[in-house]
């Protein structure tokens, strides 16, 4: 009898009983749902484990890992002085995007803290402030990079679940890249102002002044005669047979 | 007649100021309370100096090979200044050894006494003597002369080594504020020699700040950029047993905020210098000042860091405080120089 009422309890949330849950990581709790051990149900709080709080190793393979990396090989030249965060364009907007900790994190191989900060390791813009100031030439920029590629090995579930393409832009981006071979700036503004429903201030008195401006100084007509590179049409080719193979190599589920 | 100058201690300083001395043709009695000539870094067979990476035989051996060669200077061995008097500008000397006792009139002196390493079984947190493969760099430094690089405990090549900066210095727990200014550079270079006789042990350096001051900083580039060793920031607060025979660090990465707990084939301490017992004891003998942190003091830090407060007593090397053995050998020169000079205008 008790039994039964016990059953129709809704099912608890992981690690619901913990005094003082408030202190402990979701990551930090092992807890299974439903488990039988020798025939008795230890489902739920019965074999709740919380794991150590306290690091308990340096990854060092990781780190050979990503100086094997054209864009990581430098990682073992950073110091952590903070300059590229210092100089960051992101980090003033998203402050959980430090470069500086990132690096530091694939150093020591941190792959658990690494995993906290999978929606924001992507924000780098590449505006290549760091890399420019970096006294020790470790190139942050192309670190981030490196930090996308190691993310995207080891979480690919959450990246998949936090990161949501946005579906208009990648095909700006694609129209743009592959019909021109080069981004268009104003094309983008635009497209970027149209998105966002500012379609007003696009004949706003800025935007005149600007345009204005870049008549005065030529810069509008060298936008407007933007070619093509030389001989695109191989390159086009072999981009859309690139991006052909990719797609069988993705939906063919062995990851690249 | 020529002149008669005392130096006493047998390092780099006192060496180099004996030999400047006997090339001006004085009269120079060295005495050195060990049975060997060239301090501390003979005695714990430093191999490779930074930051050149040259052999130490050639800098100490040379010094000692010249010392020896008589000219002008007289080595006491295994003595010690037994009576001290001033004598108006002059100093009467008594010199003890096992031979005996020798009394002599000295024109001006040189104190070249030199450091201690500090001792890092004093600060119990390192556990150094309690486990094996808890070493410091004067332990390390030795075991590399004597070409022998595996761990203390089981004899095998580490794996994964970790260097701790700043035991014995900047702390005031253990009474020593200073900075040693050589043990980063130490162990920066050691981690190098290290990782070049083993290329697949890792080495991490655990630091509050790395002080490779001036061109010192090439090598810790080098460390770095060349042998991937890793530095992490913080002080390691207890060093305890782990498994495998392995020995755990417990520290705090105050970059990230992480506690860890994380274990060491070997622990190396990079204990700081100390004035050593010899400081005080030169100090109220010769009546010379000793200053706060247990070193000989100099008249004027700036100025004349070559001179002790009493005129004709000079001071020279890692007595004054912690110093390189480049810092040690031109400021033996320096004392020399002021030695002499002392010397000549009171003749």
């Amino acid at each position: 009898m008790a039994l039964e009422k016990q059953e129709q309890r809704p099912a608890a949330e992981k690690g619901e009983h913990i005094v003082a849950r408030h202190l402990i990581e979701d990551d930090s709790i092992k807890e299974e749902k439903n488990l039988v051990i020798d025939g008795v149900d230890v489902s739920g709080r019965w074999n709740t484990f919380i794991l150590s709080r306290v690091d308990s190793e340096f990854d060092r393979s990781f780190f050979r890992e990503i100086k094997d990396t054209v864009v990581g090989s430098r990682i073992n030249r950073c110091w952590q002085c903070g300059m590229c965060t210092a100089s960051c364009t992101v980090t003033p907007l998203y402050r959980r995007f430090n470069p500086r900790a990132f690096i530091y994190m694939m150093q020591l191989g941190n792959l658990k803290e690494l995993k906290k900060y999978i929606d924001v390791a992507w924000r780098c813009v590449g505006c290549y402030k760091c890399s420019q100031r970096c006294p020790k030439q470790v190139n942050p920029a192309e670190m981030m990079e490196a930090l996308g590629l190691v993310i995207k090995k080891y979480f690919p579930e959450e990246v998949h679940s936090k990161l949501k393409v946005d579906e208009d832009v990648k095909k700006i981006y694609d129209d743009m890249i592959i019909g021109h071979g080069r981004l268009d700036l104003a094309k983008l503004h635009t497209s970027a102002m149209q998105k966002t429903g500012r379609t007003k201030e696009l004949l706003g008195k800025i935007e005149r002044d600007a345009i204005f401006k870049m008549a005065k100084d030529g810069r509008a007509f060298s936008i407007l005669r933007l070619g093509k590179p030389h001989n695109w049409s191989r390159s086009k080719e072999a981009i859309e047979n690139y991006l052909k193979n990719l797609n069988t190599i993705e939906n063919g589920g062995t990851g690249v | 007649m020529s002149e008669n100058i005392l130096v006493v201690g047998g390092g780099p300083a006192g060496l180099n100021a004996a030999v400047m001395l006997s090339e001006l043709g004085v009269n120079v009695a060295l005495v050195e309370r060990d049975s060997f000539l060239g301090g501390n870094p003979k005695k714990f067979k430093y191999k490779f100096l930074f930051p050149d990476m040259q052999p130490a035989d050639n800098v100490i051996g040379e010094l000692i090979k010249k010392a020896e060669a008589g000219g002008g200077i007289k080595v006491y061995y295994s003595s010690e200044i037994s009576d001290f008097k001033e004598n108006g500008k002059k100093f009467d000397v008594t010199l003890k050894s096992a031979d005996g006792s020798e009394k002599k009139t000295f024109d001006s002196v040189i104190v070249a006494t030199g450091f201690e390493h500090f001792d890092p079984a004093r600060d119990a947190k390192y556990s150094y003597q309690l486990f094996d493969d808890v070493i410091d760099i004067k332990d390390l430094e030795r075991m590399m002369g004597e070409n022998n690089f595996v761990r203390p405990s089981n004899g095998k090549p580490p794996k994964k080594i970790a260097f701790i900066l700043c035991v014995g210095s900047r702390d005031r727990h253990v009474g020593n504020q200073y900075c040693s200014r050589v043990c980063c550079t130490v162990s920066v270079k050691q981690a190098i020699e290290l990782r070049e006789h083993f290329p697949d042990c890792e080495a991490y350096i655990f630091y509050m700040d790395i002080r490779t001051y001036g061109f010192f900083e090439d090598l810790y580039w080098q460390a770095m950029e060349e042998y991937d060793v890793q530095i992490v920031k913080g002080r390691i607060a207890e060093i305890t047993s782990g498994p495998d025979n392995t020995v755990i660090c417990k520290g705090e990465d105050t970059l990230l905020r992480g506690p860890f707990e994380i274990p060491f084939d070997m622990v190396v301490l990079a204990s700081g210098m100390e004035g050593g017992p010899q400081s005080p004891e030169i100090s109220s003998k010769l009546g010379i000042e000793l200053d706060e942190h247990g070193f000989l003091k100099p008249e004027n830090i700036t100025l004349s860091p070559f001179k002790s407060n009493k005129p004709g007593i000079f001071l020279a090397g890692a007595c004054t405080g912690p110093k390189a053995i480049s810092d040690s050998i031109t400021e033996g020169a320096a004392a020399a120089m002021n030695a002499y000079t002392y010397a000549v205008k009171n003749r």
